[in-house]
């Protein structure tokens, strides 16, 4: 008898978001309770299931099956690996932070928020879990409409919320159906929506040419939902406008769903096409990368900033796996080395969600405060709020990739991979990191900690009147930052517990091409 | 009677609703359209008459009654909402009924 | 000697009897009856029998009355379509003809009447009675959009949907002439027989009649270039009207299409019915999505969305396959609830003295009455097609169809349709969940959807459309046996 991790994991929020729609709007201190209660049984739960797999990694664990639609031979099928099991866990911790976070935040339309971002987990972890591509499209949808409302309702009026939310909304909502008509294809020529039988039954083999449309149709989906450029415009609109927890799950979690759909379907599907465009698709990732960070160089809204950094953060993660994927039928010796690519681009992932959620959260602690994101507005920070300054600078740091922390490792491997396989790109590659460190040292710690502290600005932008927390981080805050800063140093200076699950599931991966 | 073939009937039938179909499109009274409409029926009527006796089979004029009947309450529903209508607009013509646009 | 009376069968068209009858029923209650609301819960007891005895004719009646009509798996399932359809247009009715004083009995029983109507086309095996139910159908719902006597509007619909649905018939009965010339027969299954046995040439009196066929058909169930009534009925006719006929004479419509098509002009002609459908298909969901896209009025842009739906409806059809029935056949199930849902909550919005249904009259719906709002928001995510609603296995399914039927072309189209319809759904959700009420709730007419008949109706096509999106296997196993 198995115990369903799988489905308490991906339904428990679901519970929660109908049991905060029952509970009267009025009743906010409760509705705040319950919904942060019925986020931590995943939470929990995902961290037994990544040690009890972490005991034996290697293929599908946890599998569970049950015949769903019998007439169109879709399943209810969900299973996790190395590759899926750290993301579920990051979209719980993020997910159950967030929520933390906005109990103290979030003043407006309590009850319909909290409901929808459980649902919105349920989305997320569906999409991470599920081996049936009729119920991961279902999954990759249900996302959408929680945060459609999440951007549109909750979001800065500033900042155009509507235009943003209906902006995210479109540019996923095409590409998620370019990828339905490809999944219909895929079906259409191996009889079955198994994600795990379809890489052996070779799809569209023997239709080249429809074959190719499949494959883009697939990779449009992912590539927009990522964002690699040129479909990431939607990204730094929708980071912008929505609210704090909003942004954190977004960068967090939802542009993980694109690198994961690109990992466990685009490659495994399709792995000689992939090798066939890896070149163009490598490029994507290098203008992602040298683009997303010189325009985030360029921004003045820290929050703009961040997103944009993630454009450029997400394309290091492409182009590790398309260092993987590049160099097929290269004999064992490679294969570490692409095994070691792939694992970078993994671990980019997650490292970005904790790192990345973090930094979001963390404008949303100046935010809070002063109502303003205008990095010319702040200056000389760290000494009216040294904790804020230490976390800020740890996150940020970690982002840049300062060895220690956790974003070093990952793109330390993703390059080394890079540099064996694909060495131009790589050389290329490395101006981003360059870049990165740039806006981050400049950008942020020097204008916003740094510098002159003018307290006549100040006082313009605090009012002391609307913030009744302690001025530097309050308690709220540091808990909330609190794991995220954990497992930033832990991934840092001892990533074996997440490389070891991560490697054994790519490596099986990899073997499988 | 029994010289004039088949033929004549239908073709004076095709006629007769072309005739009918035109009306309703380039005529601007309801009345008038309503009328048309009646043609295009009666046409339709001719036409399987003529139908029945060439086929010999009794469809035809069978359809026929059931047709007049169906006409009927078409005219009856037709004049009844035009009148209402001249109550509301106190006009026949459909060109000043357009309150409805988008 | 007595004289040899045929036998009548009469087993397959006692749904038929039971609406036709309570129908009558409602007609003579009225005259007795002071409280009119009262006769809106007969009719539904009528449809409620008449569903019950839908479902136990259920998997169909071979047997047919004199050739005439046929009570099979399709037309019992359609007939269930139609009376679920009645049923949440009666509820609506309820409420709706209430609160804007119009309450009267003559409603109720003409609604009935379009209902036999409906089920006489579904079961219909002869043009004639397909003529007959067309006309009792749209004879009465003529009389419908017009019931609201005081609202200039809705004599205007009454006016435009009369003159030119009784034009589209003529050039239907026109077709059944032509066809009759070619086939010597009005029965569908001996034109089908005749014309196959000719084999090629094809007959081109009997092609000329199909096209004339076709003709009314689009004009019925508003395909493009016959749509244009469509907006300006939709949204002139009273709320409750234009619930019921969107959904109803839509799917009577396309329930004769498909036996006219399949029994009577198959397999010579299938060919030539399958581009023309493929091309109407394109066309109309094509150009209904981008004339919505402009739309500002609530009940209009419905409307259009409603033509793009008939679009994809004939997605199925033009697949020619048992596979394109089906899914055509579940398509116009999710269609009924999704859009007489939509409807529903337009009745709930409007109040009594201005007709509000333009799209700023949505404006923080979600903030006045939140379960409104939800069901209006789970409504236009499954007409967009969002999983795991009723209208995504919807789309899956015809889409699916036309890929295996070598319409692949038409699919991506379809699908392309669907996000591109997204944008003006997404915009009544803006308009609901993101804008700020416009006035203040005192202004606001009491509405407590929790204790009406029209919350009934909006309850049961939401639950619906959520269940169905779930189980799509409980609707598509009762589909196999069609």
């Amino acid at each position: 008898m198995n115990f369903p991790f799988l489905t308490l994991i991906t339904f428990i929020p679901l519970l929660g978001a109908v049991v905060v729609a029952l509970i009267p709007g009025r009743r906010e201190r409760e509705i705040k309770l319950v919904a942060v209660l019925f986020s931590v049984p995943s939470l929990v739960l995902s961290l037994i299931a990544w040690l009890l797999y972490a005991q034996n990694a290697g293929e599908i664990k946890f599998l569970e099956e049950a015949t769903w639609i019998p007439t169109l031979n879709a399943y209810y099928r969900v299973g996790v690996d190395g590759i899926s099991l750290p993301l579920v866990f990051l979209t719980t911790l993020l997910t159950t932070l967030s929520l933390f976070y906005s109990s103290y935040t979030i003043k407006k339309r309590v009850k319909e928020f909290f409901a929808l971002f459980l649902l919105l987990e349920t989305g997320m972890i569906g999409v991470f879990v599920a081996l049936d591509l009729v119920l991961f499209y279902i999954f990759w949808e249900v996302g959408l409409v929680p945060m459609f409302l999440l951007i549109g309702i909750w979001g800065q009026p500033q900042d155009r919320p509507q235009y943003s939310a209906i902006k995210f909304f479109l540019y996923t909502l095409v590409g998620s159906v370019a990828m339905l008509l490809a999944f219909i294809a895929i079906y259409m020529t191996t009889g079955t929506w198994n994600i795990l039988q379809i890489p052996g039954l070779k799809p569209l083999a023997g239709n080249p040419g429809l074959a190719i449309a499949a494959f883009w149709a697939i990779f449009l989906a992912f590539a927009i939902k990522v964002p690699s450029w040129p479909f990431h415009t939607w990204l730094p609109d929708a980071h912008t406008a929505a609210p704090t927890a909003g942004s954190v799950v977004l960068a967090g979690v939802l542009l993980k769903l694109g690198g994961y759909g690109m990992i466990r379907i685009l490659l495994p599907f399709f792995p000689d096409l992939f090798k066939q465009f890896a070149p163009w698709i490598g490029v994507l990732a290098l203008i992602s990368m040298i683009y997303g960070a010189l325009v985030s160089m360029a921004q003045w809204d820290l929050k703009r900033l961040i997103a944009y950094s993630s454009v450029s953060h997400m394309g290091f993660f492409m182009l590790g796996l398309v260092a993987a994927a590049a160099s097929l039928e290269v004999a064992n010796p490679v294969l570490t080395s692409r095994a070691i690519a792939l694992n970078g681009a993994v671990l980019q992932m997650f490292n970005h969600g904790i790192i990345t959620g973090g930094l979001f959260f963390l404008v949303g602690v100046i935010y809070e405060r002063t109502h303003t994101r205008d990095l010319k507005a702040f200056g000389g920070l760290s000494a009216k709020m040294p904790v804020y300054y230490g976390v800020m600078l740890t996150t940020a740091l970690a982002s840049l990739g300062l060895p220690g922390l956790a974003g070093f490792i990952s793109e330390f491997m993703v390059f080394r991979g890079a540099f064996a396989l694909i060495p131009t790109y790589a050389i290329i590659g490395v101006v981003a990191i360059v870049l990165g460190a740039a806006y981050i040292l400049w950008k942020i710690v020097q204008h916003v900690f740094l510098g002159e502290f003018s307290e006549e600005r100040w006082q313009e932008i605090f009012n002391p009147a609307h913030w009744h927390f302690s001025l530097d981080m309050a308690r709220f805050e540091v808990i909330t930052m609190a794991p995220l800063l954990f497992f930033m140093v832990l991934v840092g200076i001892y990533p074996a517990p997440v490389l070891n699950v991560i490697n054994a599931a790519t490596t099986a991966l990899l073997a499988m091409l | 009677m029994q010289d004039v073939p088949t033929t004549w009937f239908l073709l004076l039938g095709a006629i007769l609703f072309t005739i009918g179909a035109v009306g309703v499109l380039v005529r601007r009274n309801i009345l008038v359209m309503l009328m048309c409409i009646e043609l295009m029926m009666n046409a339709v009527n001719l036409t399987f008459v003529a139908l029945g006796r060439e086929l010999g089979s009794l469809t035809g004029q069978v359809v026929v009654f059931f047709t007049i009947v169906v006409a009927a309450v078409e005219v009856t529903v037709g004049l009844a909402i035009l009148i209402e209508l001249n109550r509301l607009y106190q006009t026949a013509d459909v060109d000043e009924v357009a309150g409805l646009k988008g | 000697m007595r004289p040899q009376l045929p036998t009548l069968d009469l087993v397959p068209l006692y749904p038929l009897l039971v609406v036709t009858g309570w129908a009558v029923l409602v007609l003579l209650a009225d005259l007795f009856v002071q409280h009119k609301r009262a006769l809106g819960y007969l009719a539904l007891t009528g449809v409620i029998v008449a569903a019950v005895v839908t479902v136990a004719l259920w998997p169909g009646v071979p047997t047919s009355f004199q050739n005439m009509a046929i009570s099979d798996g399709q037309a019992l399932f359609f007939n269930l379509v139609f009376l679920v359809t009645g049923a949440l247009g009666l509820l609506v009715a309820i409420e709706y003809l209430e609160r804007k004083d119009l309450q009267r009995g003559e409603y109720y029983a003409l609604l009935m009447f379009s209902l036999a109507g409906m089920i006489a086309m579904a079961a219909a095996e002869d043009l004639l009675i397909v003529f007959l139910g067309l006309e009792m159908m749209s004879v009465a719902l003529y009389v419908l959009s017009g019931s609201n006597q005081r609202d200039m509007s809705s004599i205007e619909a009454a006016m435009k949907y009369f003159i030119l649905g009784s034009f589209a018939s003529a050039f239907f009965l026109y077709g059944i002439a032509l066809t009759y010339a070619a086939a010597g027969s009005t029965n569908l299954a001996q034109i089908g027989s005749w014309l196959s046995g000719r084999g090629i040439p094809k007959d081109p009196v009997a092609l000329t009649g199909l096209s004339l066929l076709l003709v009314g058909f689009g004009f019925k169930v508003a395909l493009v270039p016959f749509h244009w009534w469509t907006p300006d009925v939709y949204q002139g006719a009273p709320t409750s009207v234009t619930a019921f006929m969107s959904v109803g004479a839509k799917a009577a419509g396309f329930a004769t299409l498909t036996r006219v098509l399949y029994s009577a002009f198959s397999p010579t002609f299938t060919t030539d019915w399958v581009t023309v459908a493929a091309v109407l298909a394109a066309v109309t969901m094509t150009f209904g999505n981008l004339a919505a896209l402009v739309q500002r009025d609530v009940k209009r842009l419905l409307g259009y969305s409603s033509i793009a739906h008939a679009g994809y409806v004939l997605v199925g059809i033009a697949a020619a396959s048992p596979v394109g029935v089906r899914g055509m056949l579940f398509y116009i199930l999710a269609y009924a609830f999704m859009t007489a849902g939509a409807f529903a909550v337009a009745c709930a919005v409007e109040r009594r003295e201005q007709s509000t249904t333009t799209l700023a009259d949505y404006a923080g719906l979600a903030q006045r009455s939140p379960l409104l709002a939800a069901a209006m928001l789970l409504f236009m995510l499954s007409l967009i097609g969002i999983p795991p609603l009723i209208g995504f296995w919807s789309k899956l399914f015809v889409f699916r169809a036309a890929v295996e039927a070598n319409l692949a072309w038409l699919a991506v189209l379809g699908v392309l349709n669907s996000a591109l319809s997204a944008y003006y759904y997404a915009g009544v959700v803006v308009q609901m969940y993101l804008r700020e009420p416009g006035r203040s709730p005192a202004e606001e007419v009491a509405f407590r959807p929790w204790r009406s008949a029209l919350a009934v109706a909006v309850f049961l096509a939401a639950a619906a459309t959520v269940v169905l999106g779930l189980w799509p296997g409980a609707v598509v196993n009762l589909l196999m046996g069609v």
